[in-house]
């Protein structure tokens, strides 16, 4: 499979005060088509930063960042916005749904963002889809405010979902949901990855959730401290991760 | 205290834009207000200046109804009432100078000849020299100029001006003893006055009358007792008496339309402040919720909360208050030298600045501060402390607490306005059509909520084939807090009505006052004359003689006495108007009414006046001639006659006009061409008529001369009113900023997903162009209606409502200009977001 993503000595600099901070710094990588990785590490590590630049919304300080051949860090606004448009599917911790528009128009967004009419056609099959995808037939006219939080948050997935984008980049999508929910979403995702032959990169602090994934990089103080390499397993079990974790001190 | 004090402090200092937006908001509102109070106070001011410059020290001037004057009889008989202790007789006219050589072939500019009484006139008028001596107790051809006239002319001491006179006495030479000083209160409207002794005045124009005489009582006289002495001993011709009290009330009368007028649009100006404030508190308290809830649960009580919203209160009212004050006067001061250069259209010589103005002008910008704040701080006081962590405050509620708001400021603003209003006990009836207005206004804001839904629909369908992502997302945006939507349109809506509707009257007043050239005028052209021709002068034979002439038909404009009360009269030739087509009767046979007037006895009513004399058609006019009623048939009604100084004048022939009322010649004379004889005509008749010093005129310069006075005086209004549309401007900038701030985390995912930055900025700018279109289309119709209620109420029945389409349409593109340059800056906001921070942003 050739790499789908790529980042090439990449460093994130913020000005903090009168000095800087590094919060990304030298990271290179590659993740093929299909893979499913996972960045872990502890809180302040850099791994939501480094996803941001994988994903094209923030810019390296220095370093490149490719997507699907296209070198995004050196795009222009509109054309890294294009970019992402077409390859792209984010999913967040806070879910981010626009609470005055129904489940059916929030996932349809990136049909409408897009200027198609998701109302008939293809685009609406796809919504369909998406929404069945997570289990929410029926929930089409809801606000978000009736739904329960993972509710949303599969509303979420399914909205990164509909245009079944190459790279699917996660932050956090089960830091704010209970054990049972997150399992879905993290089933979902896998399926996606395993059976859609989507990207997935994933960041989170639980181990459980990073189990998903086929490589896991270990993230500390905004450098990669090591890479786990698990394969694809259908069982997810977290074992192997966690011994692994733990020969390294965390 | 001290600390809820510094809390209030950094909540308003957290957000420094929103801060300054709503203390501008009510600095603009204050300031409307302080300036309007302060053009009042300058309308006074000049209303009593004028009278005393005019009067001096006179007690009572008695003035001539008739052209003819008072005779000598009628000033022996004032000289001998008791109690009276000087006479000073003054003769006016209108006369041109003689034109030096090489001057131009039109007309000199006409000054005004004033006769005076040297050593009467000193005992009750000052008039001060520039350069020169006062004119000689003996008389002689000796003449005073004013000091405009001198400049204006190259006129100086020891100089000579040369006067036109009757044409029986000819031009005649003045030396020229002094050059009056610049002062106020000169008898020509251009400053162009000649003062010289009484007897050489009436032997240049021929007469032995005189057009008033000013009165001075001895000490300790009554001017009571001496009117009432008068009206038993002045018989032989009509009069007027007047204290210098009445005078100033009959000026600050004329002017009461616009200062009701200012008022309205004060207290509009005032409302788009109270709203700016509302708004402002009400997005800080919802902003603010958690914390609140976070302060309660650590023990302030509930009327801490509310003593702390309502301290911001009282900071943004004392910044806005001040600051108001200071732009009140500049406005005012502003106002005052762009629009009234020399007295100009309102005649404002002066910038009064009143304290009590200024008092009045803090005490409601803070009243309407407070009553702003008062919801806002009230529903902080109810958030419970559990409820503030994670409850959303429920959308209906939240509306119908500030429409009850809405209403209690209108309303307080209402009652303060009428209130406290300068002049307001003196007879409200100046006041009905603003009070009118503005209750329609309310109305119209308490309804918008319930439109701005659909309408917001139907707009943004018209942009959704060029916009369509924005579109959809717009219309999502604006039922987010349809309350907060509602009302910034309910303000921009309300400063365009009020624009549309001064647009409105003032096309209405302008086709009222030019109508009656085109309605009444019979022909195409008119000849002015600055005093009475009489028909039987010879030179008349000329003016009809030239080719192209068809018709010249004469109108001589003068006043009436009916039931004690002064009435504007025009005599016509009711021949000419029959064949011209003319005069439009309500009631009436038109063919049997025009040639009764010339055949005398018969009188023609506007239906203005018919219906306030309540004189049927049939009925009998009676009119005061001298020590004579007479009586005059009324033969029909017109919808519009001519208009007179103060209102449309009665229609009488010629012949009751010179024979029983003391007219003594026509001041107009409308001239038919022959068909297609128009260009030549005009050019032959020009020469001939300024020979006999009448000046020629097209209707179509008329009208634009008569539009172009309309025109300035509605102009200083909406500057005014311009001042509330740039509050609701104000408005727009904080409820887009406040819609772009909310949702932060949103436009940071649109942006994620695709969303560039040109369509997050274009987004935000249809939004405000969704909110400045709704606005306008409520606006728009709102400010018909309010057209149509103040000029129903203002001119009475007959007049044909004119739209004024040209501010329908600067209101429609104006508002929708305005709203999307208002969202320049939170457009600009939603462009830059930085999508990392924003989907993290809490």
């Amino acid at each position: 499979m050739p790499p789908i993503l790529e980042a090439r000595d990449v460093t994130r600099r913020y000005r903090v005060g009168s000095g800087d901070v590094d919060a990304v710094r030298g990271v290179s990588l590659t993740v093929d088509a299909g893979e499913f990785v996972a960045f872990m590490g502890p809180s302040g590590s850099g791994k939501s930063t480094l996803l941001h630049l994988l994903g094209g919304l923030d810019r390296p300080t220095s370093g490149d960042v490719v997507l699907d051949g296209e070198l995004v860090s050196r795009l222009s606004d509109d054309a890294a916005t294009r970019l992402r448009r077409e390859k792209t599917g984010f999913v967040f911790q806070f879910f981010n749904l626009i609470p005055l528009l129904s489940v059916w128009e929030n996932v349809a967004l990136p049909f409408t963002i897009a200027g198609e009419d998701a109302r008939h056609g293809e685009p609406a099959d796809a919504v369909r889809a998406a929404l069945a995808s997570v289990d929410l037939d029926g929930k089409e006219r809801h606000r978000p405010d009736q739904l329960s939080a993972g509710e949303q948050q599969r509303v979420a997935l399914a909205r990164a979902l509909v245009r079944h984008p190459a790279l699917l980049l996660a932050d956090e999508p089960t830091g704010n949901l209970d054990f049972s929910t997150g399992t879905e979403i993290l089933d979902r995702l896998w399926s996606s990855c395993h059976e859609g032959g989507q990207t997935v990169v994933l960041v989170t602090h639980d181990a459980k959730a990073a189990a998903y994934a086929d490589r896991v990089y270990v993230m500390h103080d905004g450098s990669l401290r090591d890479e786990i390499r698990l394969g694809r397993r259908e069982d997810h079990g977290a074992g192997q991760l966690i011994a692994r974790l733990a020969d390294l001190g965390l | 205290m001290r600390a809820l004090d510094a809390l209030a402090r950094r909540t308003l200092v957290a957000r420094p834009l929103r801060t300054i937006l709503t203390i501008a908001g009510i600095a603009l509102g204050v300031g409307v207000l302080v300036a309007a109070l302060v053009l009042n106070a300058g309308l006074d001011a000049t209303a009593e200046r004028s009278v005393r410059d005019q009067l001096g020290r006179t007690d009572l001037r008695v003035a001539a109804f008739e052209e003819r004057g008072l005779s000598a009889a009628s000033l022996g008989a004032l000289a001998t009432t008791p109690g009276v202790a000087i006479v000073a007789p003054e003769l006016e006219r209108r006369t041109y100078p003689v034109a030096g050589p090489g001057s131009g072939a039109g007309l000199p500019v006409p000054v005004t000849l004033v006769g005076i009484d040297p050593a009467a006139d000193a005992a009750l008028h000052d008039r001060p020299l520039a350069a020169g001596s006062p004119l000689p107790l003996a008389g002689g051809d000796v003449a005073l100029v004013s000091d405009a006239l001198a400049r204006a002319d190259g006129l100086a001491v020891g100089g000579t001006i040369t006067l036109n006179g009757s044409a029986a006495s000819g031009p005649r030479a003045f030396r020229i003893s002094g050059v009056l000083a610049a002062v106020p209160g000169d008898p020509d409207p251009a400053g162009r006055s000649v003062i010289v002794p009484l007897g050489a005045a009436q032997s240049l124009v021929g007469t032995d009358s005189v057009s008033r005489a000013d009165v001075g009582l001895a000490p300790g006289g009554d001017v009571t007792a001496v009117i009432a002495s008068l009206e038993r001993r002045l018989t032989s011709e009509p009069y007027t008496l007047s204290t210098p009290g009445d005078l100033i009330a009959a000026l600050r009368a004329s002017t009461a339309d616009f200062r009701a007028t200012i008022a309205l649009v004060a207290a509009l100006a005032l409302f788009g402040g109270a709203f700016l404030i509302f708004n402002t508190l009400a997005m800080t308290v919802a902003e603010r919720a958690r914390d609140i809830g976070l302060l309660r649960a650590a023990g302030m009580t509930r009327r801490q909360v509310t003593v702390l919203v309502l301290i911001s209160a009282v900071h943004l009212a004392v910044a806005g208050v001040v600051l108001g004050l200071a732009a009140g006067i500049g406005l005012a001061a502003l106002v005052t030298a762009l629009f009234t250069p020399g007295g100009g259209v309102l005649g404002i010589r002066e910038l009064v600045i009143p304290p009590a103005g200024l008092v009045l002008g803090a005490i409601l910008g803070f009243g309407v501060t407070i009553a702003a704040a008062l919801e806002p701080a009230l529903r902080a006081s109810r958030i419970s402390p559990v409820a503030a962590l994670t409850a959303r405050l429920e959308q209906t509620a939240v509306l119908r607490a500030r429409l009850r708001w809405l209403t209690l400021v209108f309303a307080v603003v209402g009652v303060a306005g009428l209130a406290l209003w300068p002049g307001a006990g003196e007879g409200s009836a100046g006041l009905a059509r603003p009070l009118a207005v503005y209750g329609m206004l309310l109305g119209v804001t308490l309804v918008s909520p319930f439109l701005v839904g659909p309408l917001g629909t139907l707009v943004g369908a018209l942009a959704r084939p060029f916009l369509p992502v924005e579109e959809r997302l717009t219309r999502s945006t604006l039922v987010r807090d349809p309350s907060r939507t509602a009302l910034t349109v309910g303000a921009l809506s309300v400063a365009l009505a009020v624009l549309v509707a001064l647009g409105g009257v003032a096309a209405t007043t302008r086709r009222a006052a030019t109508a009656w050239l085109t309605d009444v005028i019979p022909g195409e052209a008119v000849l002015t004359s600055i005093r009475p021709v009489a028909l039987d002068e010879p030179q008349l034979a000329d003016l009809a003689a030239v080719p192209g002439v068809a018709r010249i038909s004469p109108i001589g404009r003068f006043a009436v006495s009916v039931g004690g009360r002064r009435l504007d009269a025009a005599a016509v030739v009711g021949a000419d108007l029959l064949a011209d087509g003319r005069l439009v009767l309500s009631e009436g046979d038109r063919a049997g009414a025009l040639p009764a007037l010339d055949a005398g006895g018969a009188a023609i009513l506007p239906a203005a006046v018919a219906d306030r004399l309540g004189i049927p058609l049939g009925g009998s006019l009676q009119v005061l001639a001298g020590r004579e009623i007479v009586a005059l048939r009324v033969v029909g009604i017109a919808a519009r006659t001519i208009p007179g100084s103060s209102g449309e004048a009665v229609l009488v022939g010629w012949r009751d006009a010179t024979q029983r009322l003391g007219v003594l010649g026509a001041d107009v004379f409308a001239v038919r061409y022959a068909p297609g004889q128009a260009a030549p005509a005009t050019a032959a008749l020009a020469p001939v008529a300024r020979a006999m010093a009448l000046e020629p005129a097209s209707l179509e310069a008329l009208a634009g001369t008569i539009g172009a006075s309309v025109d300035r005086l509605f102009a200083l209004l909406t500057a005014l009113a311009a001042v509330a549309l740039i509050v609701a401007g104000l408005g727009i900038v904080n409820t887009l900023t406040m819609n772009v701030l909310e949702r932060v985390r949103e436009l940071g995912f649109l942006r994620a997903a695709g969303l560039t930055r040109r369509q997050a900025r274009r987004l935000v700018m249809l939004e405000a162009a969704v909110l400045g279109a709704v606005a306008a289309i409520i606006g728009v119709g709102a400010g018909v209606l309010a057209g149509v209620i103040l000029a129903a109420l203002g001119a009475g029945p007959g007049v044909t409502y004119d739209p004024g389409w040209g501010s329908i349409v600067l209101a429609l593109v104006g508002g929708v200009g305005l709203a999307v340059v208002a969202s320049a800056w939170p457009a600009t906001l939603a462009a830059r977001l930085e999508i990392v921070r924003a989907v993290q942003y809490e």
